[in-house]
């Protein structure tokens, strides 16, 4: 098969060397079926062995291989290198900090998915609440109820939506779209208890106020999870509680 | 302040919404009108003149002041989808580190513009 | 606008083993449609600062008498209010069209046992209510109702 040579632009960063990032050009020569992940993967492989990058799956359920390309944050498993021109530049994600070429700081990320409790909370455990159980012993859940909130789980924590929110760039507090999506999720579950604790956390320094619904991040989701949904209907929960918190005293929470 | 506004801003994204939402729907009519359609000549200014107008803006509907209220959503929640933005604007151009100063400013700016609009509202 | 992002971005709750290089803006962020939108669509706050606080006045002047009432219907007819308030309608019309757009999906899936209708029937039931608040209050402003 034939292939077309293009410039490949890679955002190189040695912490051990360099004082910032620059840039380094590589001639590759592209097939057409490529992704631009291919192409990173053939100069690591061919051309040059000292590029470092994440990537896994290939298939887009694993969300390491997120990058800025041509600016854009992509999944670069899952977009054609075709639909770009001869010059392609892949820099690592924005509004991340940078460990080497094309590899981001995760903890902070991971700090702040943590932060939203991210799983079934109950107030009682199941031994004590027997009667809400089926015969199997799990909460029973109808596939409506499943479908308020299936979009939003189906998140595989690529960040591209942290790369591409201007709030999450200059508030480095907010909770940004993905864990306020993932809260969200949680929120809408019928088996759990734990929103109005949510809730609170969406009220606190990360506030879910600090959206300004630019929906970038449902623009460059590569799932379809429309994080900017989550995010603006969690503003419309947190009011809710918060309202109700003036009049009624506060239930207790369920624990961790 | 970043704490202050922290704590208020159920209350401020609440306003903002209204702001938003009533605010455009009721300020297309008027701007149309008000600001371009009597200034040109194509609807007679005298429609609108002192008389009818003090009548006008004093509709009451089954002793609800309907028209007065109506007024003072339209002079008062714009102010409120004003500083929401100009805020998030400043934040977007790199103003992160101001934004305590800067949101308490612009919501002040719109408390005193909704006391001033209910005012006005009221002195008709 | 290129550059970098604030210094702490997703910085990470302690600091790492290694020096990392400072999170970046993409260098074109502001050159895409989509952000310029939005962009505007938050720039459009200056327009209704100014236009709240003229309609305060006007309304202000209306509580003063008769003269102060036809001298501000007159100053009214002054071009650069005219502009201004040509320029107020566009961005009026920008922000309704950009937020009944994102408005639907921002609805909660469920409150409580009542389920809130279909995107699209929320969609066209702003614009149905805008543009008959519309046709009302100029109806009304111009004297042919009311």
């Amino acid at each position: 098969m034939s292939t077309t040579e293009k410039t490949i632009v890679i955002s190189r960063f040695d912490p051990d060397q360099d004082e910032a990032p620059r840039k380094q050009e590589y001639k590759v020569p592209c097939d057409p079926s490529w992704k631009v992940l291919d192409a990173v993967n053939f100069i690591k492989d061919e051309l040059d062995s000292t590029v470092s990058h994440r990537w896994s799956c290939r298939m887009a359920v694993c969300g390491s291989c997120g990058m800025m390309v041509n600016g854009e944050p992509k999944l670069t498993c899952k977009t054609a290198l075709d639909e770009y021109g001869d010059r392609v530049e892949i820099e690592p994600l924005a509004n991340f900090p940078v460990v080497r070429d094309l590899v981001v700081e995760l903890d902070g990320f991971m700090h702040k998915f943590e932060s939203v409790k991210p799983w079934i909370k109950r107030v009682k455990e199941r031994a004590e609440d027997m009667e809400n159980f089926n015969e199997k012993g799990t909460y029973s859940q109808s596939a409506e109820e499943l479908g308020q909130f299936k979009q939003f789980s189906m998140c595989i924590n690529c960040m591209l939506c942290y790369s591409a929110c201007p709030v999450v760039a200059n508030e480095p507090e907010f909770l940004g779209p993905a864990a306020i999506a993932l809260g969200h999720r949680y929120n809408l579950d019928t088996r759990d208890e734990g929103t109005e604790e949510r809730h609170e956390i969406f009220r606190g320094e990360g506030t879910v106020f600090s959206c300004s619904y630019a929906n970038e991040c449902s623009e460059v989701c590569p799932k379809g999870v429309d994080p900017a949904a989550a995010v603006n209907q969690a503003k419309f929960g947190a009011v809710i509680d918060w309202a109700k918190g003036l009049v009624l005293p506060r239930a207790p929470h369920a624990a961790d | 302040m970043k704490t202050l506004l922290l704590k208020l801003e159920p209350l401020i994204w609440f306003m903002f919404g209204q702001g938003i939402m009533i605010g455009t729907m009721l300020l297309t009519g008027w701007i149309l009108v008000l600001g371009i359609l009597m200034p040109l000549g194509i609807v007679d200014p005298m429609n609108l003149n002192y008389v009818r107008a003090q009548q006008l803006f004093t509709t009451s509907l089954l002793g609800i002041p309907i028209a007065q209220l109506l007024l003072a959503a339209l002079l008062v929640l714009p102010l409120w989808k004003g500083a929401h933005h100009v805020r998030s604007l400043l934040i977007d151009f790199g103003g992160g580190e101001r934004d305590g100063i800067v949101g308490t400013v612009l919501y002040l700016i719109a408390i005193v513009g909704s006391v001033m609009g209910i005012g006005a509202v009221a002195g008709i | 606008m290129a550059g970098p992002a604030h210094p702490e971005a997703m910085a990470p709750p302690t600091p790492g083993r290694t020096r990392t290089a400072p999170p970046q803006m993409p260098s074109t962020w502001w050159s895409s449609p989509r952000i310029r939108t939005y962009l505007l669509f938050d720039a459009t706050g200056i327009i209704y600062f100014f236009v709240g606080f003229l309609a305060i006045k006007i309304v202000g002047q209306l509580g003063e008498g008769p003269i102060a009432w036809q001298a501000q219907m007159k100053a009214l007819e002054n071009p650069i209010y005219i502009v201004f308030h040509v320029i107020s309608l566009i961005s009026v019309i920008f922000v309704a069209v950009r937020f009944f757009r994102l408005f639907p999906k921002a609805q909660p899936p469920a409150i409580g046992p009542a389920k809130p209708p279909p995107g699209p029937v929320i969609h066209a039931g702003l614009y149905v209510v805008w543009l008959g608040l519309t046709a009302l209050i100029s109806l009304a402003l111009a004297g042919v109702i009311l």
